[in-house]
């Protein structure tokens, strides 16, 4: 790279010749995302803790439906990412705004609908969640009318961010605006292209995508909801109020500029690296897992350009825990992008996917990096808001150490049960037998380690309540300052004054942010349109098998039970080809497989066992017992009881509904399926009480639990009818064995 | 703390945010440029040149390996089997009651008097009452019935010890017992008894 230009300049930029204008800065709205931050903080916390303890122990469920694991961890992952990290990255964007800006929000109305519309949204989601309503996709569960909320809460958002940037009076707009522009443009295109689905009642629909195409989506937006909603605007964020904090010049400009466009354009190639050995195709997964690796200096570029900064105030880092929380987010950031791409190398990857290493990964992200980061920007802010001092810096520094332990507590033991789990789940016997074949038995291994983990959380959620307590207490002591007025002149109305164009002219785009933003929106959507058009249009990467049917109108109601109570939280069904689980749970998954399947169900952790090949393996009454109490047929089991399932009535009516929703979205129903299939659905429910009978079961065909059984006895059987695809050997012994097809 | 005299500082500023022009660290940027070039050589072996295996090939050779290994163990298994008597050790028989109650019990019941499969303490038996019979029939399964394909999951010396510790149900009275299906006559007594 060039080096440093000597003859640069030192000089103070000219004095603004234009006029003065005065206004205000609006407090008012910082304070509030401040307040639902520490709020919501709490909250999502405390769901985390309450699911994590039903790992070790049940029970704790209180044997109510609406906070059983399967509900209960979508409620924690949204509450802590939308709710409170979101909350956090709205407050420190509209302050950091307004004063790199130099000017008010845009609007002060769509400052406020975005307020209470964002908390609206994340209330709607801790009412629908618990009850079921979910489309299921990861950090997308919310349903469709929620779906389209949260857009027009984002255009709100992107409005008054893009406004705010055209009447400002900077010319140039700071690194720290880049992320936020990258930011909201990116979130728009992610959510509203995941979110394409076919209501069929008012808190049902269908994802448009099936499979493996619907796998490639959801995981586009999976993992660049990490990179466009954790990751750059806490960026952009770490750029403002690490400097500021810290009173030092930002230690490199150009990298500011290079890490910023190589990690918004690399980033979001790397989604498929969560389907490696998935029935993704190979060239698909290869894209993630060496976009991921490329994703290593781009990310560190921010680390660096933040721990560099810090050089000649680290006195001030031991003084201050706000700089102490923000060097902690910038490390564990730094930590979690290294070990990000090497999850994503396919080897690693091949231990590590769902097991708790992955869970680990992603809580030194939230907990290190987010919580600390959000964490800081409190102790910043609000001894500002109220223009006071903090309450008690020594209450904060021991939030931070309790923060810093907890987070140990939580890391540390989940990386030693995801390794255990991992390698106790490959390793076979001398004579090429699984060493351990019953998957409780790797379970049962791993149950004091959760434990832990949850010490862990209660350590982090109790810091958190220190911090509430400090925060509390120092808005006792001051004045809240709503409107903060400042000066400053348009800088149209400035002189131009000579200056150069920075390096390769980035100096000059920064002088139009609506240039850099297109460009930033162009950088994004060259990856996701490389990866995910080819897989709609080449057929040969989701190959047909014929056997392969829709499911039945009982089956199709079994699903969505199955997706309401949260089942792919904890059990995935994708067959990965290792002989350790074709043995484990029979042939590999095929892409033609899921062409039905809207949407995809493949899951991303295997608490329990994979389920793609259950179909079969177990009788109906098995199914029925183990529902009731998994304890009472496998002693240990960490499952929770689904009593209510028993009793419940499945719900008919919205059958029809659903047929169509189905049709719509692609699946072949035949015409006028919709006025049988309650009659063909009836005759299915009985088959199914006539099993249970044979295992000294009785119940009646309209009980949720029938349903449930009908489509778990359904999965993966389809591709044993498949001429083409059995195997030489006997099917009865394929049922369990697993013998590869012959590929064609 | 912004050192005016920083020969590196630029001339602009953000909300008193100044930055400098350091250069991009060497070593980052080799990074950035090493990264670049695996994903070329990944690419181009696996993608272009095709020369590496994707998951299906190298899968079907991690399955040839291990099942040769596991097929050998299996047919030396079965070769026994008309020499194969019920174990007496103790530690096998706790060993296979273990692996009873957590595998069969499901549909066994833990005492073995039968719940969704027939009761294997009486002297009905539907595939053969031979110790060997039980063997062969926890070895291969009964898919049709729901009796599991054993043979995938448990080694032969589990399968051995389980069946030794179901020899040791036979002749007990387990409360309220699933009653036998579809015969009248009870089996003969095996060999063994």
């Amino acid at each position: 790279m060039n080096p440093p230009d000597a003859t640069k300049t030192t000089s103070a930029r000219p004095r603004p010749t234009g006029v003065i204008e005065s206004f205000a800065y609006d407090n008012r709205i910082v304070r509030a995302f401040a307040i639902a931050t520490v709020i919501w903080a709490i909250v999502g916390m405390s769901a985390g803790l309450l699911a994590a303890i039903q790992l070790f122990f049940p029970e704790a469920n209180l044997n109510l439906q609406f906070v059983t694991f399967g509900r209960l961890r979508p409620l924690h992952t949204n509450a802590v990412i939308f709710a409170f990290i979101g909350n956090g990255m709205f407050m420190g964007v509209y302050y950091s705004l307004q004063r790199l800006c130099k000017a008010r929000m845009f609007s002060d109305a769509l400052s406020w609908i975005n307020f209470w519309g964002w908390n609206a949204i994340i209330v709607a989601a801790a009412i629908t969640l618990p009850l079921g309503i979910t489309t299921s996709k990861e950090y997308a569960e919310l349903e469709w009318p929620i779906d389209i909320a949260i857009a027009l809460i984002w255009v709100a958002f992107t409005i008054n961010l893009l406004g705010t940037i055209v009447k400002r009076r900077e010319k140039h707009i700071y690194v720290a605006i880049w992320f936020y522009i990258a930011t909201a443009l990116t979130v728009a295109v992610l959510h509203i292209v995941n979110s394409l689905e076919v209501p069929a009642t008012m808190w049902k629909s269908y994802s448009i995508y099936a499979g493996v195409q619907d796998a490639l989506v959801q995981w586009w937006y999976g993992h660049n909801a990490v990179a466009f909603f954790l990751t750059t605007p806490f960026l952009g964020l770490m750029y403002y109020f690490l400097p500021k904090a810290a009173d030092r010049p930002v230690f490199s400009y150009r990298l500011s500029i290079i890490h910023f466009w190589a990690l918004i354009f690399v980033y979001i190639w790397a989604g498929p690296h969560h389907l490696l050995f998935t029935a993704l195709p190979d060239w698909a997964q290869s894209l993630g897992m060496v976009f991921s690796l490329m994703l290593i200096a781009p990310s560190w570029g921010g680390m660096l350009n933040g721990l560099l900064t810090l050089r000649g105030a680290w006195d001030k880092v031991r003084q201050d825990p706000m700089l102490k929380f923000m060097v902690v987010a910038v490390t564990a950031y730094g930590m979690a992008t290294l070990e990000g791409p090497m999850l994503a190398i396919k080897s690693v990857n091949s231990l590590s996917h769902y097991t708790d290493w992955t869970i680990a990964h992603v809580h030194t992200g939230a907990l290190g990096w987010n919580g600390f980061i959000t964490f800081s920007m409190l102790y910043y802010l609000i001894p500002r808001l109220y223009q006071t001092k903090l309450w008690s810096v020594k209450l904060a520094n021991y939030h931070f150490w309790i923060a810093l332990l907890g987070m140990m507590f939580y890391v540390v033991p989940m990386y030693a049960s995801g390794i255990t789990q991992g390698l106790m789940w490959k390793q076979f016997t001398a004579d090429g037998f699984l060493q351990y074949p019953n998957f409780l038995e790797t379970v049962l291994q791993i149950v004091p380690m959760h434990r832990l983990r949850a010490v862990g959380g209660s350590l982090y959620i109790f810091g958190t309540l220190l911090m509430a307590f400090n925060l509390w207490k120092t808005a006792g002591i001051g004045v809240f300052l709503p409107d903060q007025a400042a000066q400053a002149a348009s800088w149209r109305t400035q002189q131009e004054h000579h200056e150069d164009k920075g390096p390769w002219g980035h100096r000059a785009l920064e002088g139009k942010p609506m240039l850099l933003a297109v460009l930033a929106l162009v950088a994004v959507l060259i990856g996701g349109i490389i990866e995910i058009v080819p897989m709609f249009l080449i057929k040969e990467n989701v190959p047909t098998i014929a056997s392969v049917k829709p499911y039945t109108a009982l089956e199709v109601l079994g699903r969505d039970i199955y997706i309401r109570e949260g089942c792919l939280g904890c059990h995935s069904q994708m067959v990965r080809p290792f002989r350790s689980e074709t043995e484990r749970y029979g042939e590999y998954s095929k892409a033609g497989e899921f062409v039905y399947d809207h949407p995809f169900l493949w899951g991303s952790k295997r608490t329990g066992p994979d389920l793609h090949r259950v179909g079969g393996k177990y009788p109906d009454a098995w199914h029925y017992n183990h529902m009731d109490d998994p304890r009472s047929v496998s002693p240990g089991s960490i499952m929770p009881r689904y009593p209510w399932l028993l009793t419940q009535t499945l719900e008919t009516n919205s059958l029809p509904a659903r047929i169509g929703a189905l049709r719509k979205v692609g699946v072949p129903y035949p015409a006028g399926y919709e006025n049988t299939a309650l009659a063909e659905l009836q005759t299915q429910a009985a088959k199914v009480v006539t099993n249970l009978k044979v295992g000294s079961v009785t119940t009646t065909p309209d009980k949720d639990i029938v349903a449930l059984i009908a489509y778990l006895q359904r999965l993966g059987i389809d591709i044993k009818a498949n001429p083409a695809a059995t195997p030489a050997t006997p099917t009865k012994t394929a049922q369990a064995g697993g013998q590869p097809i012959a590929t064609n | 703390m912004n050192d005016p005299k920083d020969p590196l500082l630029l001339d602009h500023e953000a909300d008193g945010i100044r930055e400098l022009d350091n250069n991009l660290p060497t070593w980052w940027v080799w990074l950035f440029y090493m990264t670049i070039i695996f994903a070329g050589i990944y690419l181009g072996y696996y993608h272009v040149l095709k020369a590496g295996d994707l998951q299906d090939a190298a899968f079907q050779k991690e399955w040839q390996v291990g099942e040769a290994l596991k097929s050998a163990a299996l047919q030396k298994f079965e070769g026994q089997l008309g020499s194969l008597a019920p174990s007496q050790d103790k530690a096998v028989l706790a060993q296979g009651q273990k692996t009873f109650t957590t595998l069969c019990s499901p549909c066994h019941r833990a005492d073995g008097g039968g719940l969704v499969g027939p009761n294997l303490c009486d002297d009905y038996w539907i595939h053969g009452s031979n110790y060997a019979d039980n063997v062969k029939t926890i070895l291969n399964g009964v898919p049709e019935k729901g009796m599991i394909t054993w043979k995938s999951i448990l080694k032969p010396n589990e399968i051995q010890a389980v069946a030794s510790y179901i020899y040791t149900l036979r002749g007990t009275h387990p409360v309220n017992p699933k009653p036998p299906e579809n015969q009248v006559q009870p089996t003969k007594p095996s060999i063994f008894e």
